[in-house]
């Protein structure tokens, strides 16, 4: 496949030149530049070279412990808005996503924090059997990655800088959020992965590592036979997992997908341990989302979710007298503090999204082809409410979806809309997202491009 | 505001009335007993117990995975999160990275010897070596088709690569990735009953929190798991050996949740004294000193409440204002008596873990103290509530003022009056467990009542808790739920009672318990779990 050199690129949004810079504090954590990434933009535009469409994609970012929403919602609607002082650190990205306020979780809240977790994530509510307490149903990012997870490596990747495992598959199927920078690099980019270009000789022993995994399904049967109901859907689900890997290696004996803008990074360096007590968020958050965003551009992976932060976390942020959660109920006043952390997460999200920015593809970048659900799990940190939820959304979906905007819901309506909107933006017929009080079939039509 | 296992447990205690100190009277044989099982289920190796198990087939000195599937806590317990919990595919993924990394370490020349004792290019040679490790790893003996299934695959690799070393690793490895190696299927053979290795497996892990030895496999083999009298002696067997501390440890760790100390939070500023090392002493502690009560002693389980005893590096030595027992690692010592600190409520693992990263919390330690010491339950707080409470002030500096202001409203008193009081009476020790007699420059009034039992500092309600009528029911509870890997239902009872009574009746002797809670039919029996299945995943829309 040939590819041109342009003269001009025709995307207009500014572009980072240094993809995976990493750095702020430290520093040169993955190091790597991406010059003139514009060679790389074939004839027409389109950044496959293999000339087939460039399919959208899903994130989720989500931080613990809510927002102030008196300084969340900002003052106007649709395109005229005003920044809110908690969106401020945003503001010179607004071109880049959409405020939805004015919406509720719907679902009952008899758990704090546990009821807003999984009303926002999964539309449903808390599902309890004896003394467990789990979700009902699949999480948001989970029930996309079913519908477009399936073509690439990995079917959907979690990781966050301080988040706990909140996807979900479905009831007690957690999926844990990777932590480590160094990990979440090493399971992506180390070695199963290979860059376009880079053709090595089939390796026998992906071959054998399949007969391996073919062997052990074969005992499938026999294992199942003997079990009861939910043990059997358990062992389906880690046999559902060998047969994820066991098209993974077919994967990597077959060609790796060709993406223009793929190029293999080099890992980060460096420890992300906590400093004289304090986790390093920030840090860490902006190495992982560096790494994901090449992960996209190199299509390992249609949907993510960034768990920057956990409900109920404690941590001690830069500056903090207290840990988050405790200053949520007892820092008095204004809480000027618990504003400076929701303003640092805020920032975060920003991050992320100028990450995906930076990369080029196709007429536009990374993020134009992304939707980005951007929320947490209560709106008041102090009282747990679950009222004028915030909730932000990010990235094109590949023209679906308008940006730019605050849209306010004229009558309370369920936030399960907004993920049924996201879900149509990316091509996905669904009848609906969540159950019960929380369920929704209907989109927001102000989103809609 | 409490649920109705709020009190409900304190009738079991008139059974315990019964005992006498000093001749124990006849015991009714527990398998007399009624008791109805209910639904049993597979259990995933926690990573204490992959690990244990990993070092025991190739050795203590195998590096082990770096990451595997973080065990899960569901109501409050790893033991049920085991059995409840699916693995995710990342999880898949780790187990498949851990067993080709554990296979390559297994036949490296260095060590291939301890594994093979024959030549691998000989097929009668590679059947025997995967039949041997299968049996221990897998926990029964290997069928002719298993074995058969993994001797292709070594001749497989053996042809691709050359080599017949190489392929015997690939056997390995596909018996260490497989879920007969992951999960311990404790499910019925027939009817409700385990089969005898089922029934092996739930005594090794239980009593040693690792895998079946040779003894046990045989005994099992032998049939001697199928009576209470077999499971008997087998269990005092290993309750015998020095593996049973770690099983008395993984069950203490769990019920007290000292896996979290790994990821304590404390703000530097305030805990100089703090980092991860003194979490990882603090985690000791607390196990050595149960350690030497139930194991060493086999002493009464409710001294962990009293005892000034207890087991110091120098760092908690230095908290603790005593003498370091030793330059170097852990030591013995005597708090002082006229001291307010004993007893597990005086440790720093309970303190700092039931504590906010800068100060204290009388709630979240009444909550240990109802909720895991005396198994009761407390509800959420309702939503929409302010939950702060003031900051302190010149008419509130300490943390009881500050929480009696608090109290005035309607909406919280119902709970926190169960909570914080027993929360205040431990306000001398600070969010680390330091010792202290103000708070906010005020005199600490650490007095309060525990559901009638009125103490005034920390030793009294050390006392009032020993003395509770929950506290020894409660840890009856607790350890068959860990043994079962299940909540105890209404078909279990009657055994409850009957094994809080032998309990009682035997000074309370924790591993006397856990010998007889192997005896019991509970032990070997489980009904299959038929839950519906549209119950139990929903289908993704």
């Amino acid at each position: 496949m040939a590819v041109v050199i342009k003269g001009a690129r025709r995307v207009d949004r500014p572009h980072r030149r240094h993809i995976l810079r990493g750095l702020l504090a430290g520093g040169a954590a993955v190091t790597v530049g991406l010059p003139g990434l514009d060679l790389f933009l074939s004839d027409n535009g389109d950044a496959r070279a293999d000339g087939g469409a460039i399919p959208p994609r899903f994130g989720l970012f989500f931080w613990g412990n809510g927002v102030h929403p008196d300084a969340w919602v900002p003052a106007g609607t649709g395109p005229d808005w005003t920044p809110s002082p908690q969106l401020e650190p945003i503001a010179h990205l607004r071109e880049l996503f959409t405020i939805v306020s004015g919406c509720d979780v719907k679902v009952p809240n008899l758990y704090p924090h546990g009821s807003g977790e999984k009303g926002i994530l999964s539309g449903a509510p808390v599902k309890v059997v004896g003394e467990v307490e789990t979700f009902a149903a699949p999480t948001i990012d989970q029930i996309i990655a079913a519908e477009i997870g399936g073509e690439t490596r990995f079917g959907s990747i979690e990781f966050g800088a301080e988040g706990g495992a909140l996807s979900h598959t479905g009831p007690n199927s957690p999926n844990p959020t990777e932590n480590s920078p160094h990990a979440l690099f090493e399971r992506i980019f180390g070695g199963g992965f290979r860059a376009p270009g880079e053709n090595t000789d089939p390796d026998p022993r992906i071959a054998l590592r399949r007969s391996v995994l073919d062997a052990v399904l074969a005992d499938a049967d026999a294992i199942s036979r003997r079990l009861g109901a939910r043990d059997r859907q358990r062992l389906e689900a880690h046999f559902e997992g060998i047969r994820t890997i066991e098209r993974r290696l077919a994967r990597l004996e077959a060609d790796p997908p060709q993406r223009l803008a793929c190029m293999r990074p080099e890992g980060p360096s460096g420890a992300f341990d906590p400093v004289e007590g304090r986790a390093q968020v920030s840090r860490k958050n902006r190495v992982m989302c560096d790494i994901i965003a090449m992960a996209l551009a190199c299509d390992q992976t249609r949907v993510f979710s960034n768990f920057i932060t956990q409900p109920v976390n404690n941590i001690l942020f830069e500056g903090a007298t207290a840990g988050h959660h405790q200053l949520t109920h007892d820092e008095p006043g204004e809480q000027p503090q618990v504003h400076t952390i929701v303003r640092h997460l805020v920032g975060e999200f920003g991050y992320l999204l100028e990450a995906l920015n930076g990369i080029p593809e196709g007429d536009g970048t990374v993020l134009d082809n992304c939707a980005i659900l951007g929320t947490t799990e209560i709106s008041y940190g102090r009282t747990h409410s679950l009222d004028e939820f915030p909730i932000l959304v990010a990235g094109r979906a590949g023209g679906t979806l308008r940006t730019g905007l605050h849209y306010r819901s004229p009558g309370r309506e369920n936030a399960s809309k907004v993920h049924v909107t996201l879900m149509r933006a990316l091509g996905i017929t669904t009848a609906g997202f969540g159950a019960d009080e929380g369920f929704a079939d209907e989109s927001i039509g102000a989103l809609e491009a | 505001m409490l649920r109705p296992t709020f009190l409900a447990l304190t009738g079991l205690m008139a059974v315990g009335g019964l005992a006498c100190d000093d001749d124990p009277p006849p015991e009714a044989s527990l398998a007399e007993v009624p008791h109805t099982p209910a639904a049993a289920s597979s259990r995933r190796l926690t990573g204490e117990q992959y690990a244990a198990v990993a070092r025991d087939l190739f050795g203590p000195d195998i590096v082990l995975p770096g990451r595997l599937e973080p065990d899960s806590r569901a109501g409050g317990s790893l033991a049920i999160g085991a059995t409840v919990t699916a693995v995710s595919e990342r999880g898949v993924e780790l187990y498949v990275d851990a067993a080709y990394s554990l296979a390559a370490q297994a036949l490296a020349p260095e060590r291939r010897a301890q594994l093979v004792d024959c030549d691998p290019a000989a097929e009668a040679c590679v059947r025997r070596t995967l039949g041997a490790l299968g049996e221990r790893a897998w926990r029964r003996p290997l069928t002719d088709d298993e074995l058969g299934r993994l001797a292709a695959v070594v001749d497989r690799a053996r042809d691709a690569l050359g080599d017949p070393w190489a392929g015997l690793e690939y056997g390995v490895a596909a018996i260490l990735l497989s879920p007969r190696f992951v999960y311990r299927f404790e499910v019925p053979a027939e009817g409700d009953t385990l089969g005898p290795y089922a029934i092996a497996s739930r005594l090794a892990f239980f009593l040693w929190n690792q895998a079946p030895d040779a003894a046990l496999l045989a005994a099992a083999a032998d049939g001697r798991l199928d009576t209470p009298a077999g499971r008997r002696a087998e269990a005092e067997r290993m309750a015998a050996d020095p593996r049973v501390r770690a099983g008395v440890r993984a069950f203490f760790g769990d019920l007290f949740a000292l896996d979290r100390l790994d990821a304590l939070n404390k703000a530097p500023e305030l805990f100089p004294h703090f980092d991860d090392s003194v979490a990882a002493a603090a985690r000791e502690e607390t196990l050595a000193v149960i350690e030497r009560l139930v194991v060493d002693e086999r002493g009464d389980y409710r001294d962990i409440m009293t005892t000034r005893r207890t087991v110091v590096d120098r760092k908690l030595a230095s908290i603790y204002n005593v003498r370091a027992p030793a330059r170097d690692g852990f030591g013995e010592v005597e708090l002082p008596a006229d001291g307010l600190r004993r007893g597990l409520l005086g440790h720093v693992s309970v303190l700092a873990l039931h504590s906010h990263p800068v100060s204290t919390s009388a709630t979240l330690r009444g909550m240990f103290v109802r909720e895991t010491l005396l198994c009761q339950t407390i509800p959420d707080p309702p939503s929409g509530v302010d939950t702060s409470i003031p900051e302190p002030s010149g008419t509130a500096p300490t943390l009881r003022d500050r929480i009696d202001e608090h109290l005035e409203s309607p909406a919280c008193r119902g709970c926190h009056l169960v909570t914080d009081p027993i929360g205040l009476g431990l306000e001398h020790f600070d969010g680390l467990g330091r010792f202290r007699t103000t708070d906010g420059g005020a005199a600490i009034d650490a007095s309060g009542d525990l559901d009638g039992a009125p103490f005034d500092d920390p030793l009294t309600l050390a006392d009032a808790i020993r003395e509770h009528p929950d506290f020894v029911p409660c840890l009856v509870e607790r350890l068959y739920r860990h043994a079962l890997g299940r909540e105890p239902a209404a078909g279990d009872e009657a055994l409850l009672d009957a094994l809080t009574a032998r309990f009682v009746g035997r000074r309370h002797d924790v591993l006397g318990l856990m010998l007889d809670i192997a005896e019991s039919p509970a032990f070997a029996r489980g009904a299959l779990d038929d839950t519906e299945e549209a119950d139990a995943t929903p289908e993704v829309p």
